[in-house]
């Protein structure tokens, strides 16, 4: 377990986690705007990167192609893919969304997994079953060594790439008109048509760019590994969902950090052993006793109203957090109790299960030091990662953007 | 009202109900008699039995998916916890051999507390968590099914899983199953049609409704919710043993994503909130593709006494599943926007989903007219 190794882990854990950001990117951009889970984008993500690579295998790029050349047919078969992508990311929206907006949302959710379903059976019939391979002589091979790992281009290339798109994507939303227009019809759609801002037309271009991100994102997974096959966008939008929940579903920022978190844990929690992880659990364990004995009570406490405020009342709030569980279930179950100490008692308990449960895995992983998880069970880990955050904090690391609505 | 559907549908809905439940019954004891007296294919007789497994499915789904309105997309994953335990507990695996009945509760039990510890972190979130978390905990569990070799045997299955002895009875033959099958349909069947109707039922169609306004009328919306999930996945894990006795042999593969999606297709389909939907989707989306390809590939070729349209035939062979599937994903995109109620759909339901439908709504202007005017009695 050398520093190399670790360095390199990361490396591979933020590219892997740029790629799951462009993809929750889209979920969370049209999560904000429609509160839908957009299934589908998996697929999108899936057709992107297959109309790419079968552009440039249809050109037929090889060894001998002059780089600039190379260059060019790589730029028209990224663009041929984006285009496309976007219109299909569009037609989605028109024919199976947009019927459904005033139905109740699992309506919505049910029309988004049938498309899905029909989009990924859809890329069977017109390109088969198996796998389609990206030509070997676009991917860029060498590799620079940075502490002794020997980093590929191509990682940094994804890196960067995913950067620009993501300040690009964060210019749109924040300094154009349109971006202006996002933002109200997330906070509330009516309001804003009321102001004279095409909602219509703001969802769909909300789709065309989340679509055209996934894209990008198939196409770069594709060189990355070589290979794309009809059901890999299940999986890896299942991944960009579980990020852009993490993050705070509907936060833009948080989908990134999200989505980073993931591709680190995946790819920490199988090329790391045991006694290196015990470490983050011991690091979470301080930040949840932080927020159990510090930042929660304070926290209570402020919302207590002015008139009500006594020394012995804020002592009470306090002992919830500071004697739980015994005080804490003692509140649950009197008889008669006040609303602000219920639900902090409630709290209380869960922030020390999650305490209790952090310092077990800790002990556990240190006492089994030596073991490492074998590499079939990552995406168990993510899975694990994503039940533990709803359990815990259900609005994500940097919390939901909900807006108030009456 | 003008859709021709609606007028069939409304003739027919004025025959009292024992009919149809009683035609239907007697339909499914009848049925493995024509493969007896030699009027079918044991083919036929197996699909029969698929689809029994399948309609305790939906009638577990619409618990969750139809009467409380939470979109439960890890179905089967219940279904492979009640089906693992029975290949474990009574299979040559472990050298272990349980009763029946004995396994039968640990199968229902084993899935109804991994359907609470699902439950635990999704059911006090909005309801669209509760898909995603159902999803990855499905997941989760093939991925474990796949990966524990030590308990599961991972791919390969556990097989030579051994006939149940009830009583003394030893089911092994395909009739015997589908009659055992049919005992446990009509029980559970009952079972949630009086629920439905009690005070349980009334609390989880108001929390389908408007979730506010339950929990201000007195609905405990988490704990309400968490007996409706609990329940089903009992009800999948009591259908998962049944199915892992059937099939002698189970792998992973039997529990695919794409599985749950099946269930919740036959519930959407058929009518969510209905019982008598939930059966009809499962028997419609279980038995029209086989009819469908059995038609191309044995009937009609005998009819006409050659090979029919060679083409056809291979293309049905080998990509039928493929086409299957798409046109799955087809039927509900179509349904959710054209019929969003289901084939025979519950009558609350229908008036939700289509809120703003005005024909609907002269429609139940009409009917409470026709109440004060004592032609009718009000139904709900």
């Amino acid at each position: 377990m050398t520093l190399e190794h670790i360095f390199g882990l990361t490396v591979s854990g933020l590219t892997v986690g740029m790629i799951y950001a462009l993809i929750a990117l889209g979920y969370t951009m049209v999560y904000g705007v429609l509160q839908l889970i957009n299934f589908a984008h998996g697929e999108i993500f899936t057709i992107g990167g297959y109309l790419a690579t079968s552009t440039l295998i249809w050109i037929g790029v090889d060894a001998t192609t002059p780089l600039s050349l190379k260059v060019a047919y790589f730029g028209l078969a990224l663009l041929l893919s984006i285009v496309l992508t976007a219109l299909l990311g569009f037609l989605i929206e028109r024919v199976a969304y947009r019927p459904l907006r005033q139905r109740s949302r699992i309506i919505a959710l049910l029309s988004a997994i049938g498309v899905s379903i029909f989009l990924q059976n859809g890329i069977v019939v017109v390109f088969g079953p198996q796998p389609i391979i990206m030509p070997t002589a676009v991917v860029p091979t060498g590799f620079i060594e940075v502490f002794g790992a020997r980093i590929r281009v191509l990682q940094i290339a994804i890196i960067l790439i995913s950067l620009v798109l993501m300040g690009a994507l964060t210019w749109i939303v924040k300094g154009t008109r349109m971006g202006k227009a996002m933002r109200a019809t997330s906070q509330d759609r009516e309001a804003a048509e009321m102001m004279g801002i095409e909602t219509n037309l703001t969802i769909s271009f909300t789709f065309v760019i989340g679509s055209a991100l996934a894209a990008i994102g198939g196409f770069l997974v594709a060189m990355y590994y070589g290979s794309l096959q009809f059901n890999t966008g299940f999986l890896y939008g299942l991944k960009a969902f579980t990020a852009a929940v993490l993050g705070g579903i509907g936060n833009i920022p948080g989908a990134v950090v999200g989505s980073l978190v993931l591709g680190l844990a995946e790819n920490w929690g199988v090329g790391l052993n045991l006694g290196i992880l015990a470490w983050l659990f011991v690091a979470g364990l301080l930040l949840g006793l932080y927020f159990q004995f510090v930042r929660a009570p304070q926290s209570r406490i402020d919302h207590i109203a002015e008139e009500f405020r006594t020394p012995a009342y804020e002592r009470a709030v306090r002992d919830v957090y500071r004697f739980a569980p015994v005080v804490a279930v003692k509140t649950l179950f009197a008889e008669r109790t006040d609303a602000l100490l219920h639900v902090s008692a409630q709290h209380a308990v869960r922030l020390t299960a999650a305490n209790v449960i952090l310092a077990g895995l800790a002990v556990l992983f240190f006492i089994n030091g030596d073991v490492q998880f074998a590499s079939k069970w990552q995406h168990v880990i993510s899975f694990a990662v994503l039940m533990a955050i709803l359990m815990f904090r259900p609005s994500g690391i940097l919390g939901e953007n909900i807006q108030e609505k009456v | 009202m003008a859709n021709p559907f609606s007028r069939i549908s409304n003739a027919l809905g004025t025959l009292p109900r024992w009919v149809y439940v009683g035609l239907a019954l007697a339909f499914a004891i009848v049925f493995p008699m024509l493969e007896y007296f030699g009027l079918m294919e044991t083919l036929w007789l197996r699909l029969g039995t698929r689809t029994l497994v399948y309609v305790l499915l939906a009638v577990g789904l619409n618990l969750v998916l139809g009467e409380t309105g939470l979109l439960h997309l890890g179905y089967v994953a219940f279904f492979a916890v009640g089906a693992y335990s029975t290949a474990i507990l009574s299979s040559p695996r472990f050298d272990l051999q349980w009763n029946f009945w004995a396994i039968l509760l640990v199968a229902t039990g084993m899935a109804m507390l991994f359907g609470f510890v699902v439950g635990v972190p999704s059911l006090r979130l909005r309801g669209d968590y509760l898909a995603i978390v159902t999803l990855a905990f499905g997941e989760i569990m093939r991925m474990t099914l796949n990966n524990w070799e030590t308990l599961t045997n991972g791919p390969g299955g556990i097989p030579g899983i051994y006939p149940p002895n009830i009583f003394g009875w030893v089911v092994d033959q395909p009739a015997e199953f589908y009659y055992l099958l049919l005992v446990f349909v009509v029980i559970i069947v009952a079972l949630v049609s009086n629920l439905k109707n009690s005070r349980i039922g009334r609390a989880w169609n108001a929390l389908r409704e408007d979730e506010i306004a339950a929990h201000h009328s007195g609905v405990r919306p988490t704990q309400a919710k968490m007996l409706a999930v609990i329940m089903s996945s009992g009800i999948a894990g009591l259908a998962g043993a049944i199915f892992a006795y059937y099939q002698q042999f189970i792998n992973p593969t039997y529990f695919l994503f794409m599985q749950s999606v099946i269930v919740v297709c036959m519930v959407v389909l058929g009518g969510m909130g209905s019982i008598p939907g939930a059966i009809l989707g499962a028997v419609a989306l279980d038995a029209t593709p086989e009819i469908i390809r059995q038609t191309f590939t044995a009937w009609l070729p005998r009819a006409v006494g050659s090979d029919f349209l060679p083409g056809v035939q291979a293309a049905l062979q080998t990509e039928f599943d493929r086409y299957r599937m798409l046109i799955f994903g087809l039927v509900i995109v179509l349904m959710v926007i054209f019929r969003p109620e289901g084939l025979l759909p519950n009558k609350l339901w229908r008036r939700e989903v289509r809120e703003e439908d005005p024909r609907e709504l002269e429609h139940t202007r009409q009917h409470l007219f026709d109440f004060e005017e004592g032609k009718q009695d009000l139904e709900v």
